[in-house]
């Protein structure tokens, strides 16, 4: 016979479960109004600050993206300078085409779409006519960056049905205007083999559509070289009208980009 | 319980899609849970609250990286209980561990005699002031097997560790949970449920 002091594994293990109901935890509180009121004020996650000198294999991936986005290889290659001027057709990005596919990899920088506040506000703060498609209505959160000349504009549509969720952006559709004009080089991309690019007419003006693998997009925030968003890009639709690149990311087809863009300038 | 993975399957993928109120569901049924994994790791109903609120939040956040159909309640353990890690500090663990190891009074084994009633009780406080002692580790495995019944598989994704090592750190858990038993303690009289 066993001692009767010691407990056997049953014993001890129908113990425990016996006193999960009874353990002595503090009242729960009713989280789910707090959680829901924080999602509504804040439907987009606020980026985190990411410290890139801090980590170096990013700081050197940043680094490696960059010299190729601005062009470092055109100066050495005259076949690759002409395929960039090629590129140059929409004010304010640049394009890229890499001849490998790219690294894959998770957001490397958190999405920063600048400071969040109203549309008249955003309004008052660029120097262009914040245009908003008429089919989507109102955006679900308005973004400002006014550091850049001209400043810039994010407005941010959340998924809903016919809208897919974007895993690169967590958002449905992320439309960007910004004087293109003036900040030549605001956004950059890296195009893989996996992705398309097409040139394109939008409401007959000169754009693109990038299409298929996600891309990589490199924006300079704050218009200095200091807090770069880089990450993985869905479908694009960008094109430049009097001045202003308008850009719609999403994860729908190119008709219905197309469509939302329809009620652009 | 039955049919509840298929429901959050349901819920996940609505939220996903932006639908608050199917994300407030999801919140309502499993804020007991994520408020007492967090409470095992903190030890402190304010942090826990917090580390829940958060963790729910980051969670709706992440969505967009949830794999569709993937089981949510593990998931979720995990991010609540990072969440608790975060606002834990030992100094404050040890004081407020120490300050409580009070068991719900049993009121509802009617078929126990008050003697009986009082030794289980005792025995209940005992094991409780023991879990309590014990490393956060074993302290979270023993309740997710055994407080809030997660499956192996489940627990494998909310510890974040290969499931073929979830049996034996369960076992060593245990074995430690035995070890710091008082050396005097035996089981209580039964209370003649058999909730097994």
């Amino acid at each position: 016979m066993a001692d009767p002091r010691l407990l056997t594994d049953v014993e001890l293990e129908r113990a425990l479960r016996d006193l999960g109901p009874r353990y002595p935890y503090p009242t729960t509180p009713n989280l789910a109004s707090r959680v829901r009121n924080r999602i509504v004020a804040q439907p987009i996650a606020r980026p985190r600050r990411l410290e890139l000198w801090r980590d170096p294999r990013r700081l050197a991936l940043v680094a490696a993206v960059l010299l190729v986005l601005l062009g470092a290889a055109a100066v050495a290659n005259p076949a690759t300078r002409d395929a960039i001027a090629h590129f140059f057709h929409v004010r304010g990005v640049i394009v890229n085409r890499e001849a490998s596919p790219l690294p894959s990899f998770s957001p490397v920088t958190p999405l920063d779409l600048g400071r969040r506040t109203t549309m008249e506000d955003a309004q008052s703060s660029v120097s262009f006519k914040i245009a908003v498609p008429a089919g989507l209505g109102d955006p679900d959160a308005v973004y400002i960056a006014s550091g850049i000349p001209g400043g810039e504009v994010e407005l941010a549509y959340l998924p809903r049905p016919g809208i897919p969720l974007v895993k690169q952006t967590a958002l449905g559709i992320l439309i960007t205007e910004f004087r293109g004009d003036l900040v030549p080089g605001f956004i950059g991309k890296g195009l893989g083999p996996g992705t398309t690019l097409q040139e394109t007419s939008v409401n007959g003006d000169p754009g693109w559509w990038i299409a298929g693998e996600p891309h990589m997009i490199y924006v300079d925030i704050h218009g200095n070289g200091q807090q770069v968003t880089l990450r993985m890009a869905a479908n694009t639709l960008i094109w430049e009208h009097a001045g202003v690149t308008y850009r719609i990311e999403s994860g729908l087809s190119k008709a219905d980009a197309f469509g939302i863009a329809a009620g652009l300038p | 319980m039955e049919g509840r993975p298929l429901d959050d399957i349901a819920l996940v993928e609505r939220a996903k899609n932006g639908d608050v109120n199917a994300y407030e569901s999801l919140v309502q049924h499993y804020q007991e849970l994520a408020f007492r994994v967090a409470y095992q790791v903190t030890g402190n109903a304010a942090d826990a609250e917090d580390a829940a609120q958060e963790a729910f939040v980051n969670a709706y956040y992440a969505l967009g990286r949830f794999r569709s159909g993937a089981p949510f309640k593990p998931w979720l353990c995990r991010i609540v209980a990072n969440e608790a890690r975060n606002r834990r500090t030992s100094a404050q663990r040890r004081t407020v561990l120490a300050e409580r190891a009070l068991v719900a009074q049993s009121s509802g084994d009617s078929a126990q005699s008050p003697e009986d009633a009082a030794e289980a009780n005792e025995f209940r406080s005992t094991l409780v002031a023991t879990v309590q002692r014990l490393k956060e580790d074993d302290r979270l495995i023993l309740a997710y097997r055994l407080f809030f019944d997660l499956s192996e598989a489940e627990m494998a994704e909310a510890l974040n560790v290969p499931k073929g090592t979830v049996k034996s750190r369960l076992s060593r858990a245990l074995e430690r949970l035995r070890a710091a038993l008082p050396a005097d303690i035996r089981m209580p009289s039964p209370a003649g449920d058999s909730d097994g």
